[in-house]
């Protein structure tokens, strides 16, 4: 049985604390004084008003959270988040369609970073900030931070943890779930903070600086430039990006290990030794490929493979060069790194390197199983072997992923368009990851998408930052059932 | 507090459950993935898999800066290990459950608490030995001794014939000093404090807190009368009932019934004056044949809680005066009570209630989990400058959900009443519902 005034009373806080965040980008646009007072303030009322109501209404509601419960609150959440969050684009008259608006906004709550702005320039500082900020904050996830700093739903937390944190199965930094998610939140801040300082001294100035930690924190991938970072042409710049989408689509448990100087336990992580291998691998091949290709110096060529694999694997989806632009080959490899996805229990999108992984390792133990049939031979995962019911869920999700993209394919081609710009753009949404190839690509946008292409996209980009099951649950009869 | 819990069987996940309820940190270690993944998923609480004997599973748990450990696994030897490392490895206490009285003996004290063990927890045992109790005071439900019965907390089920059916409290209350006093009345799924104007009503369990020269009006009051007990059947060979039928000895008829063959005659060398009878004890010709009618007390301490409760409910029809049934589902035992079974023990809650003194931010000298209601019944020792101690208890405001019930003041006991006042040393029996515990350190502290 649903808790429907439990749900409404936490939905209420969760805007509560959107409309507050909107109102902390008023300082930003008095700073610069781009009149956007009123959208801003306006935004964040709403938000405020209509939150604060809906937790005041049902704040008698009985305190039992079950899984059903924290599911829909987490769709249900990220859905009102983004129709909130787009009121100031809409507001200020920036942004004038409300389709355009809400896609830019969900694609930033997703921390896709797929943009429907032709000159993102063109958009004043306040509505800029906040459009990193949606990221930011849908980088670690809003509910994630409600957990840390409201002191409520002891027994239902876990459920709404399990629902909004990427990956198959979160870790515990502590016994509470509310000191797990502070000291992740705080790892984030930690980092984000370190980001800003070192993007300043590398010659950003301040603003573009936290824009881009706030988004690249969050795998993001919104710039406050059209051109991306390809705008600097600052090797040291491009290397601390790269350095802290690293760190994002790295498992933030691993930092937390990291921060207490256990380093053997990050080594011994097999999903994150996989994880460097990939972008080793990768960038390895593409700088060869480059070097032999383009004309340019060999740390030109190393400084824009290494970022533009980080950038895909991680799924930002920042870009320092339009990466179609080269031979074929390098953009289909690019093209197939978008189906890796960060670690689990990073702010990456994706499949995520530990499902690839696992669905790797049972494949090639079952040619071993032909060969020897009555062996028993489990698939290991970090030295421990994988319970039957995690590779399950694995091989269901990576199945619903494949069955969206085809899906998606189909409806974008439904649309007119081609193979290669249907390919790209469902697996750049769903994959949270932002630019794709074909008409969607690095110095594209998403502005000539169709009304209905942009309602499909931001459904693909819901669904995929809160792992399809979250989302797909709610279209299965079983769970209205009572 | 930090608090780590080796063994997520029965005793383990109620104790994780209801101190991660209460606001510690838990950490919850056992060997069975499966167990952890069902309370983990539920509770706000880490789960670890391994054995509670591993180093480096306890080093991974953080045990260093744990305030408690506690090792309940279904092996005493495993217990006793991972105490005596989980000391080793800073835990500030340990709390082993064993499975063997000699353990307990003072002799032995000194040895076990050289080796790191701070606590040994044997809930059979405490199970058996409030067993033996029940059987003493037939008339009564269940029983809590304070300070060797100086004070005794009773609770009745009130039948149609108790006199004081219908009176309101004040009605029911003698004038002048008081020997025993109504604190509690737990009625379907409600527990009470009674005030002045509430009236008892039929089938209500009412809890009672006396003196032991109070005993006698008590029952008259409540309509009840004490037999002696000489022939009880007990069902199952299990820890609990083993531990009975060697405290009931000899001077009673005790007859065992065990379903294995194996453990039947294991039981009949251990146990020389009692009969053990292989048999299902659910098979009601062969209880019959044994003189069930004949019985004047039937114990179901099977592991099964359906089958203890419906073979009580089976004996209480066909005339056995007193049935005990142990029902470790919790959820069964307001059912059970009320399809008339006299009295209800649990396992866990037994355990629950000794450990709870380790756990609590104030200082309490013991604390009894109740079956049948959430409510604890707690003895403290009043401290010099505490705020009980500020005045008469009817001006200190103290909280409504709460009661004190009874106060022992060096070898003499009193009845409390709204203008006693406290002095430090006094040992005061207070009667809790959930709400009020965390109150409780503003008095007492």
């Amino acid at each position: 049985m649903l808790n429907y005034r439990l749900v409404f009373q936490f939905l209420g806080l969760l805007l509560l604390i959107e409309g507050i965040f909107m109102w902390l980008c008023i300082p930003v646009s008095i700073l610069f004084d781009d009149h956007e007072l009123l959208p801003l303030g306006l935004g964040g009322l709403s938000s405020i008003v209509f939150g604060g109501g809906m937790w005041l209404v049902n704040l008698r509601a009985h305190k039992t959270l079950n899984a059903r419960d924290g599911f829909l609150i987490v769709s249900i959440g990220w859905i009102l988040f983004s129709l909130f969050g787009c009121i100031p684009f809409l507001l200020s008259g920036e942004i004038s369609s409300f389709t355009d608006a809400f896609f830019e906004t969900v694609s930033g709550f997703t921390t896709t970073g797929a943009s429907i702005l032709n000159e993102v320039e063109l958009l004043p500082h306040g509505l800029l900030f906040w459009r990193s900020l949606t990221q930011w904050l849908g980088g670690m996830g809003i509910i994630v931070m409600s957990l840390a700093i409201l002191p409520l739903l002891g027994v239902g937390g876990m459920q709404l943890f399990v629902a909004e944190v990427p990956g198959p199965a979160p870790d515990k930094l502590h016994p509470r779930i509310k000191e797990t998610a502070k000291r992740l939140w705080a790892i984030y801040i930690i980092f984000t903070i370190t980001e800003i300082l070192l993007l300043w001294i590398g010659g950003m100035d301040l603003f573009d600086a936290v824009c881009h930690s706030f988004t690249s924190m969050a795998t993001g991938g919104f710039s406050t430039k059209t051109a991306s970072l390809a705008y600097w042409d600052s090797p040291f710049i491009h290397y601390v990006i790269v350095v802290f989408m690293f760190l994002a689509g790295t498992n933030f448990t691993l930092s937390y290990f990291a921060f207490h100087l256990r380093f053997r336990k990050v080594w011994r992580n097999e999903e994150f030794r996989y994880y460097l291998g990939f972008i080793l691998g990768f960038t390895a091949l593409l700088t060869l490929i480059l070097s032999f290709t383009e004309v340019q110096s060999l740390e030109e060529s190393f400084r824009h493979s290494v970022f533009q694999v980080v950038s895909i694997v991680t799924t930002t989806g920042f870009v320092t060069f339009d990466y179609l632009s080269w031979i074929p080959l390098a953009g289909i490899l690019l093209f197939m790194m978008m189906f890796l996805g960060g670690s689990a229990g990073s702010t990456g999108g994706g499949i995520k390197i530990l499902r690839i992984v696992l669905i790797l390792k049972n494949s090639s133990m079952e040619l071993k199983r032909l060969i020897h049939p009555n062996a028993v031979i489990p698939v290991r995962f970090n030295r421990n072997a994988v319970p039957p019911d995690i590779l399950n869920n694995v091989f269901a999700f990576v199945s619903f992923y494949i069955i969206t993209v085809i899906i998606g394919v189909v409806v974008m081609a439904s649309m007119g368009y081609d193979l290669g710009t249907s390919f790209g753009a469902v697996a750049a949404t769903l994959g949270n990851i932002g630019p794709g190839i074909g008409l969607v690509g690095p110095v594209e946008n998403y502005s000539h998408i169709p009304v209905l292409g942009k309602w499909f996209l931001s459904f693909l980009m819901l669904i995929g930052r809160l792992e399809l099951f979250t989302v797909l649950i709610l279209f299965s009869p079983g769970f209205w059932r009572k | 507090m930090r608090i780590v819990i080796a063994g997520a069987g029965e005793v383990g996940s109620h104790l994780a459950k209801m101190l991660s309820h209460e606001n510690h940190d838990i950490i919850l270690i056992d060997v069975d993935e499966d167990k952890l993944r069902q309370i983990g998923s539920n509770y706000d609480l880490m789960t670890m898999h391994g054995s509670a004997t591993s180093f480096s599973i306890l080093k991974d748990s953080n045990i260093h800066k744990a305030d408690l450990f506690i090792a309940v696994t279904q092996s005493e030897e495993i217990n006793i290990t991972a105490a005596m490392f989980g000391k080793q490895l800073g835990a500030k206490r340990t709390i082993a459950r064993i499975d063997n009285q000699e353990y307990l003996k003072f002799n032995y004290k000194e040895i076990i608490s050289s080796l790191g063990i701070d606590y040994m927890i044997y809930p059979e045992m405490i199970a058996a030995n409030e067993v033996m109790g029940l059987l003493h005071q037939t008339g009564m439900a269940d029983l809590v001794d304070f300070s060797r019965g100086k004070l005794t907390m009773y609770v009745i089920k009130l039948e149609e014939n108790a006199p004081i059916i219908g009176k309101t409290l004040l009605e029911s209350t003698p004038k002048g000093e008081l020997e025993f006093r109504a604190v509690a009345i737990s009625r379907e799924a409600a527990t009470i404090i009674p005030r002045g104007t509430d009236r008892f009503e039929v089938n209500d369990h009412v809890y009672v807190i006396t003196s032991a020269a109070g005993l006698g009006d008590l029952l008259k009051y409540s309509g009840k009368e004490q037999y002696e007990i000489h022939n009880i059947m007990i069902l199952g060979g299990s820890r609990i009932g083993i531990r009975t039928a060697k405290l009931l000895g000899k001077h009673h008829n005790v007859k065992l019934f065990e379903i294995d063959r194996e453990k039947a005659y294991r039981l009949s060398n251990m146990l020389e004056n009692t009969l053990v009878i292989n048999g299902d004890g659910s098979n009601m010709d062969l209880l019959t044949q044994e003189g069930l009618n004949k019985m004047d007390a039937f114990v179901a301490v099977t592991g099964n809680s359906e089958t203890n409760i419906l073979s009580s409910i089976l004996a209480k029809q066909m005339g056995v005066k007193k049935t005990i049934a142990e029902v470790e589902n919790i959820d069964y035992i307001k059912l059970a009570e009320n399809m008339g079974i006299d009295s209800i023990i649990n396992k866990k809650l037994i355990t629950a209630g000794r450990i709870f003194r380790f756990t609590s931010a104030f200082d309490v000298s013991s604390v009894r989990c109740l079956t049948g209601t959430e409510a604890e019944v707690m003895e403290f020792v009043v401290k010099a400058g505490s705020k009980v101690t500020a005045g008469p208890l009817m001006d200190i405001n103290f909280p409504k959900d709460a009661i004190v019930g009874g106060v022992i003041r060096g070898k003499n006991s009193y009845i409390a009443q709204g203008d006693t006042d406290l002095k430090e040393g006094d040992k005061v029996v207070v009667f809790a519902l959930p709400s009020a515990i965390p109150k409780m350190k503003k008095f007492f502290n």
